[in-house]
């Protein structure tokens, strides 16, 4: 059941701003709406003190989606369905548009926000993976101040996020990408549609005279928070890529999520599952076959 | 607080508390009981309806952040007592049972059709991959689905209505 609530619906983004600004501890954003009503229903302890509902999700100013400095500064409040249509994402950042097909389901893509998405840290966002092998950074805006900050740094730890009261993450940057780097992204559900994500993965290769000049992983669901894996990533740099190396990386990976998560009741499958996907879209990536790992 | 939306083509304005929903405002308040409540967590589809040509969850609207759409639901899908060939097709081939699902169902299938005529079974699966139907196993429904496609592509100006 939602509680008695004031709900405030401001005309403008700075509009927003202040009332944030005003509302203090009591304030909760809504855009889409698909997280925040199902935690009311389900008693989320994030919403308990909620006392004013600021919707921003007709702003247009989180909508624009536009080139800057080469990259893309995609708004924050762009819904999955707009998100999958947009052209330039499509062709330069195809792996955000995977990801943004997977989430939910065309009801939830129709309103869910990109920036909602990721403003909870819930280990099973779909699109951290791939804003993370594309170093996204953060547009966060308050009523008096404004600044960037890496998405990798604004993941803090499961639930918890690098934002303070007041504040709205209000764009999302993509930086330009070098034509020759080419991904995949993989999720994991219990089902095809409507699945939250047990495992998701994003790999980003950059390949010079069969030599890794740039690799880029990452995992979310299988591991506490959507992350990067820097240190796997700095051994890949400069290696001759073939299916051997690839197969030994894959091996390494697994070693490196279970050192953050620990045994768990569903590692003997998860595990494996996740070097088999991560073998294999490399070899995709490459254009050749992959087959299982042995 | 009051809301002012248009609803099946007629503009409406409604007084109503800030935590009732979309589906509320349809069901309780002006008494449209055709859209259903499953799940409240946007996981069923029964409470879909059409918001600016797109379909979404009721349940997952609030009824503040209606203010200015345009609402479609199941009882404006028929037309002067006669059913969408989307309907018709659901009877024809078997698509209802319980028929909770079904409103719901019709709904990301009519959505489907105003933007893409004539898609694939794939996508015909993806569209409706957000509604559930425990009684049907799905077939059914696609059979009924396809035959519409097939139906308004061979006779579009029959079934030409939007």
């Amino acid at each position: 059941m939602i509680p008695q609530i004031e709900f405030v619906r401001p005309k403008t983004l700075h509009d927003a701003l202040s009332i944030l600004a005003e509302s203090g501890d009591g304030a909760r954003v809504i855009a889409g709406g698909t997280d925040v009503i199902p935690g009311f229903q389900q008693g989320d302890l994030r919403l308990k003190s909620a006392r004013t509902l600021v919707d921003i999700h007709h702003l247009p100013e989180l909508k624009n989606v536009e080139t800057r400095d080469g990259g893309l500064a995609i708004g924050a409040g762009i819904t999955f369905t707009d998100l999958a249509k947009h052209p330039i994402i499509a062709a330069e950042y195809p792996l955000l548009k995977q990801a943004a097909l997977t989430v939910g389901n065309v009801q939830i893509r129709n309103r869910a926000t990109l920036a909602g998405n990721f403003v909870n840290n819930a280990a099973c966002a779909d699109s951290v993976p791939p804003l993370l092998v594309y170093n996204a950074v953060l547009r966060i805006q308050s009523h008096t101040s404004v600044r960037e900050t890496p998405l990798s740094d604004f993941l803090l730890s499961p639930n918890q996020v690098q934002l303070n009261a007041g504040e709205l993450v209000t764009n999302i940057f993509l930086p330009k990408l070098s034509a020759s780097h080419s991904g995949e992204f993989y999720k994991l559900g219990r089902r095809r549609g409507t699945a939250i994500s047990r495992i998701t993965l994003a790999v980003l290769l950059k390949v010079t005279e069969n030599r890794i000049e740039d690799l880029r992983i990452a995992s979310g669901a299988v591991t506490p928070i959507g992350m990067r894996f820097i240190d796997l990533e700095k051994v890949a740099l400069g290696k001759t890529i073939d299916k051997s190396f690839l197969k030994s990386l894959a091996n390494e990976l697994g070693e490196h999520v279970l050192s953050k998560t620990g045994i768990r009741w569903s590692t003997p499958y998860k595990l494996p599952v996740l070097q088999q996907m991560f073998f294999q879209l490399l070899c995709r990536v490459r254009g050749c076959s992959g087959e299982a790992i042995r | 607080m009051t809301v002012n939306f248009v609803l099946n083509g007629k503009a409406v304005s409604l007084v109503i508390a800030a935590n009732r929903r979309l589906i509320d405002m349809l069901r309780d308040s002006l008494g449209l009981t055709g859209t259903k409540e499953g799940c409240g967590i946007g996981e069923c589809g029964a409470c879909t309806v059409l918001m600016n040509g797109e379909a979404v969850n009721s349940c997952l609207i609030l009824a503040g952040q209606v203010e200015g759409a345009e609402i479609v639901t199941i009882e404006a899908i028929a037309k002067h007592g006669t059913l969408h060939p989307v309907q018709e097709n659901f009877l024809q081939y078997g698509a209802v049972q319980c028929g909770f699902c079904t409103p719901g169902m019709v709904l990301s299938t009519y959505a489907l059709l105003q933007t893409n005529p004539q898609p694939s079974e794939h996508e015909i699966a993806a569209a409706i991959s957000g509604n559930l139907c425990r009684c049907t196993g799905y077939k059914q429904i696609l059979e009924a689905v396809q035959k519409t496609v097939e139906e308004m592509n061979s006779a579009p100006s029959e079934h030409g209505r939007s």
